[in-house]
């Protein structure tokens, strides 16, 4: 995902503010000056200037998921992030990603007998050109993927618009992407996938410890869908999607430290709905220290087409009862369209080392269950799915 | 014909939050000088870039919901 808004990182107007001013007993010229300090301060979102340093990161990421009996998939990705301002009105942000995936995933539901083994490398990179002008931004954006039996190519524009006072900004989006599908098994060949999205969102400075943004986002696919490693899966050609997000981050005077929360409502033609709870806690410390707890909180009810694993009692697994061969209904057993709870804990621990060195290592727990659902009954007969993975990330700024 | 007048309810519902967002008025403005603790990097959606990218991509591939902050973001095998 591109990002759509970003608040420049810029000195606190605190550092240029009245401790450095020469001292003086007139109000009036204390005020002028904090007014002309304020005024060089570029908008708390970035609409309309480039940011004003460069700076680059390297972030490595190790994921291991299991269920009760079975080591799931393990993935190693190295990550590359880059930033720059590229003379006054432009400005670079560029991704590499490269994913080692390996392991073990299950044909249908959580069965651990033929489960198949993977192996797949990843290679993602996305870059994207933002122009800037008086209280407005414009954003395009392109990225690529590929693994041995899947490429995605992708494009974006995102513009930015702000008011007067820059406490509010708009911004809309329009996206799209086509994907094609070789599977190794050759149940199908070059399928392809292309949707298209569109976005908008307005930010608002509530007060001056409250931001708050409201995103609206709608996508239509078509194309292949389905997942050809699984077996009776056969998901229907179209899919849109539809989201709301709403996110709001708070200032504490007295800790010093940020609250930040958001909640995501999913909707899709599948007849997926989902709700997506997060919140963490950035508390910095002396010396560049900063620790961050979060918690996440997700739901989901199942697509129209997932079926339990309840199985027909002459065919036996995969096939639900009454299945059909020559049948083109949708049915899928994937576990990831069924009903269920998901909760995430994180903890992150950052350290500035100077001015421009930064370190940083992130530790996640993750954990799914049927029996987890928020809201009616989740779906029955499914392992509970665990998830680790850690983060070290590295960032220089110049 | 219900499934009109829902997404209707729906769409009304969200411009009207929209609007209370932008608040036209009832959110007293926050003068530029006002808005050092707003420029700290925490007070910003996003600011750990790659952070972001590794949580989307591990969502979208363990659960149905996807996206929601932004568009152009390609897709994946992810089985």
């Amino acid at each position: 995902m591109t990002k759509i808004i970003e608040i420049t990182s810029v000195p606190l107007i605190t550092s240029t503010g009245p401790e450095t001013l020469p001292a003086s007993s007139d109000m009036q010229t204390i005020g002028a000056a904090l007014l002309t300090a304020a005024l060089l301060l570029p908008g708390v979102v970035k609409a309309e200037t480039p940011p004003e340093h460069a700076s680059l990161s390297l972030k490595y990421l190790n994921y291991e998921e299991k269920q009760a009996g079975l080591k799931r998939i393990t993935a190693n990705s190295p990550s590359l992030s880059l930033t720059t301002p590229l003379g006054a009105d432009w400005s670079l942000d560029a991704t590499l990603t490269s994913d080692d995936v390996s392991g073990a995933s299950p044909r249908y539901h959580t069965a651990i007998s033929g489960a198949s083994r993977m192996n797949d490398q990843r290679t993602a990179g996305d870059v994207a050109f933002t122009r800037y002008f008086p209280r407005a931004s414009l954003t395009v954006g392109t990225a690529y993927s590929t693994e041995h039996d899947y490429e995605s190519r992708a494009l974006s524009a995102t513009g930015n618009f702000s008011s007067e006072d820059k406490n509010t900004t708009w911004t809309v989006g329009l996206g799209g992407s086509h994907d094609r599908i070789n599977p190794t098994n050759l149940i199908v060949k070059n399928e392809t996938k292309k949707t298209i999205s569109i976005m908008a969102g307005v930010t608002q400075i509530l007060t001056a410890e409250d931001i708050a943004q409201l995103t609206l986002s709608h996508s239509r696919g078509e194309g292949y869908f389905s997942d050809p490693y699984k077996a009776l899966d056969r998901r229907p050609r179209e899919r849109n999607q539809t989201t709301l997000l709403a996110r709001w981050n708070h200032h504490f005077l007295g800790t010093g430290g940020t609250g930040r929360f958001s909640y995501r409502y999913y909707s899709d033609t599948y007849d997926v709905k989902a709700h997506t709870l997060t919140a963490e806690y950035v508390q910095p410390f002396s010396q560049g220290w900063t620790i961050t707890p979060s918690l996440r909180v997700y739901s989901q009810s199942a697509a129209s087409f997932y079926f339990d694993p309840v199985y027909d009692a002459q065919l036996g697994a995969p096939f639900p009862p009454g299945y059909q061969f020559a049948s083109t209904q949708p049915s899928s057993a994937d576990q990831r369209l069924s009903g269920f709870g998901a909760l995430t804990f994180g903890f992150k621990v950052s350290k500035q080392l100077t001015s421009d060195w930064t370190v940083d290592i992130k530790l996640e727990n993750y954990e799914q269950r049927g029996n987890w659902r928020l809201f009616h009954k989740g779906s029955p007969g499914l392992a509970a799915l665990k998830a680790q993975s850690i983060q070290l990330g590295i960032s220089k700024q110049w | 014909m219900k499934v009109i007048v829902k997404k209707t309810t729906t769409m009304l519902l969200i411009a009207s939050a929209a609007l209370a967002l932008s608040a036209c008025g009832t959110i007293k403005p926050v003068q530029p000088w006002e808005k050092g603790n707003l420029a700290k990097t925490a007070m910003t959606f996003e600011n750990d870039r790659l952070e972001s990218r590794y949580g989307e991509h591990i969502y979208t591939s363990r659960e149905s919901a996807s996206g929601g902050a932004g568009v152009g973001g390609g897709g994946c095998g992810c089985n």
